[in-house]
């Protein structure tokens, strides 16, 4: 039997869709609210021994620039990155480069998937990216001494010591020097010394009544000392600098009720940036003169949601420094405690014509 | 036709017969196998002399009006604007990427004996050397350039080039 080119492919389709036939009888989609049933093991990440170091010097042929800003008066903005570092603490402003873990093995970075049951966002399924997670303070380190011991703190990281001297708080620097135009050079450097990150995190999830990804971001960073300084590269311990002693940043941006939705425009090609205004199904049963429920079991329902809204410290971010010192001059202590951000709108667009 | 025919059953005689010789590895058996490891060097080069495509908007790396390297873009929003990572070239060399499974149950300040598992132990190349490699950060309107009313805001491009210094291992293991 000779077969037609259009039967040799008939007869070949059947018999590769024969083994399919079988298969996808057994196959059905995963809905979001399947998968937020899924409640798997996460993928933990430690950094050992871990060194980074890269940054611009033309005499050893280097090159790690950043380019495509433009001043305002319409100058073009060369920033030459002299170096980018993350090292063991003591590092002096990135010359020792020595291994430093990042994460434990106890209490590492992670990625993972959530059941969005269990943190308020209900039949979502919910990706994070986690670093290591605060602890109790029985156990925990303090999240700012660099000779914590167990016991002293909520911090899970570990300070280098005698008996483990990588710990798991790194030094980290982003040295810069700045051009514009035909000006000269200008230094701009910010080195962060044994910083912790624990309890910080983002979570994303796609926003059904939205279609946006949504996002919930926690941004801890603790560290000894934050220096912004405008040294040389060769001499990063010169005297014109802002040193920020016990630097501690909560940042919180988005929540369950108010998402941080991160998107661009679709006319201008701009980044947005959308924290949308907090709400409540029942809000209209608030009594808008005393701001109490009108005693409905609804109004209670919304009373008792804002009331745990504006009092949850969870959702607020805070900054706080025990000693702001500008080139040698101490100005003492700072902080900006229960920052709540009810409503955010941030529009980027291009400068240029 | 005919040679085809006895080439297929040869091939198939050769293979039944070391199919005789094959036994089933069970999952305890493969626990046993210590491996050794695997070790890694190569070259990665994207859009080193431009891409494929050449219109308004790509074009060859000589032509100065012209953006010659790859690009990914992502929506994050129904019917929104996309993130661009643009003109994505230039070449990444590395030199002994290892990969292995490791036991670990001591170090690490005493989370190694408490620890006591396998990890997937990822160890970061000796050398790590960049030629020329370059990246946009970006947000544009529509997904392609030439797309009906397209419009692009570049938010910086980073450039390097040189031996970068990246040491340590990358530790791997599902957490409870």
């Amino acid at each position: 039997m000779f077969l037609t080119a259009q039967n040799k492919l008939k007869v070949i389709t059947f018999l590769v869709l024969m083994p399919f036939g079988y298969a996808s009888a057994e196959l059905t989609s995963l809905s979001d609210n399947d998968l937020s049933e899924v409640d798997g093991a996460g993928i933990g990440l430690v950094m050992e021994d871990f060194v980074f170091s890269f940054g611009n010097d033309p005499a050893n042929d280097k090159v790690f620039k950043i380019t495509g800003l433009t001043s305002t008066s319409g100058e073009s903005v060369v920033v030459n990155v002299n170096q980018l570092y993350i090292a063991r603490s003591n590092s002096n402003y990135g010359t020792t480069l020595d291994g430093v873990n990042l994460g434990r093995l106890t209490n590492p970075y992670e990625i993972d998937l959530l059941d969005g049951d269990d943190i308020g966002l209900t039949g979502e399924a919910v990706l994070q990216l986690a670093a290591p997670t605060k602890v109790d303070a029985s156990v925990g380190y303090d999240c700012l001494d660099t000779n914590a011991v167990a016991g002293s703190g909520t911090c899970s990281s570990r300070p280098s010591s005698a008996s483990w001297v990588n710990g798991e708080r790194p030094d980290i620097g982003l040295e810069m020097e700045v051009n514009v135009g035909v000006e000269a050079p200008r230094n701009m450097n910010i080195n962060a010394s044994s910083a912790v990150f624990d309890g910080s995190y983002i979570r994303l999830w796609g926003d059904e009544g939205t279609n946006k990804m949504a996002a919930e971001f926690r941004l801890n960073f603790y560290t000894p000392e934050l220096e912004i300084s405008t040294c040389s590269q060769v001499n990063q311990g010169c005297g014109s600098s802002m040193k920020m002693r016990d630097f501690e940043l909560e940042l919180a941006l988005g929540n369950t009720f108010q998402p941080l939705y991160f998107g661009a425009d679709s006319i201008t090609g701009g980044l947005t940036i959308e924290i949308a205004k907090i709400t409540h199904d029942y809000i209209n049963n608030i009594d808008l003169g005393t701001g109490l429920s009108d005693g409905t079991v609804d109004g209670d329902a919304a009373f008792a949601f804002f009331q745990d809204y504006y009092t949850n410290p969870a959702y607020r971010s805070n900054i706080a420094v025990s000693d702001l010192n500008i080139s040698g001059t101490s100005l003492g202590s700072s902080k900006v405690e229960g920052l709540l951000i009810q409503y955010l709108d941030v529009k980027f667009r291009d400068l240029s014509p | 036709m005919i040679r085809l025919i006895r080439t297929s059953i040869m091939l198939l005689a050769f293979s039944s017969l070391c199919s005789a010789e094959m036994t089933k590895i069970t999952d305890d058996d493969l626990a046993g196998v210590i491996g050794q490891g695997v070790y890694l060097s190569g070259e990665i080069s994207i859009n080193e002399n431009g891409g494929p495509l050449a219109n308004s908007f790509f074009g060859a790396c000589t032509d100065a009006n012209k953006e010659c390297g790859a690009r990914l873009s992502f929506q994050t929003q129904q019917g929104g604007g996309w993130f661009v990572l643009g003109n994505i070239k230039g070449t990444i060399a590395f030199e002994g990427l290892t990969l292995q499974v490791r036991n670990i149950s001591s170090g690490f300040g005493g989370d190694g004996a408490l620890f006591n598992k396998d990890v997937m132990e990822i160890g970061l190349p000796e050398s790590l050397r960049m030629n020329d490699f370059q990246f946009t950060l970006a947000t544009s309107s529509n997904a392609r350039p030439g797309d009906a009313g397209f419009q692009q805001v570049d938010l910086l491009t980073v450039e390097m080039d040189g031996e970068v210094t990246l040491d340590g291992n990358l530790l791997i293991f599902p957490t409870p």
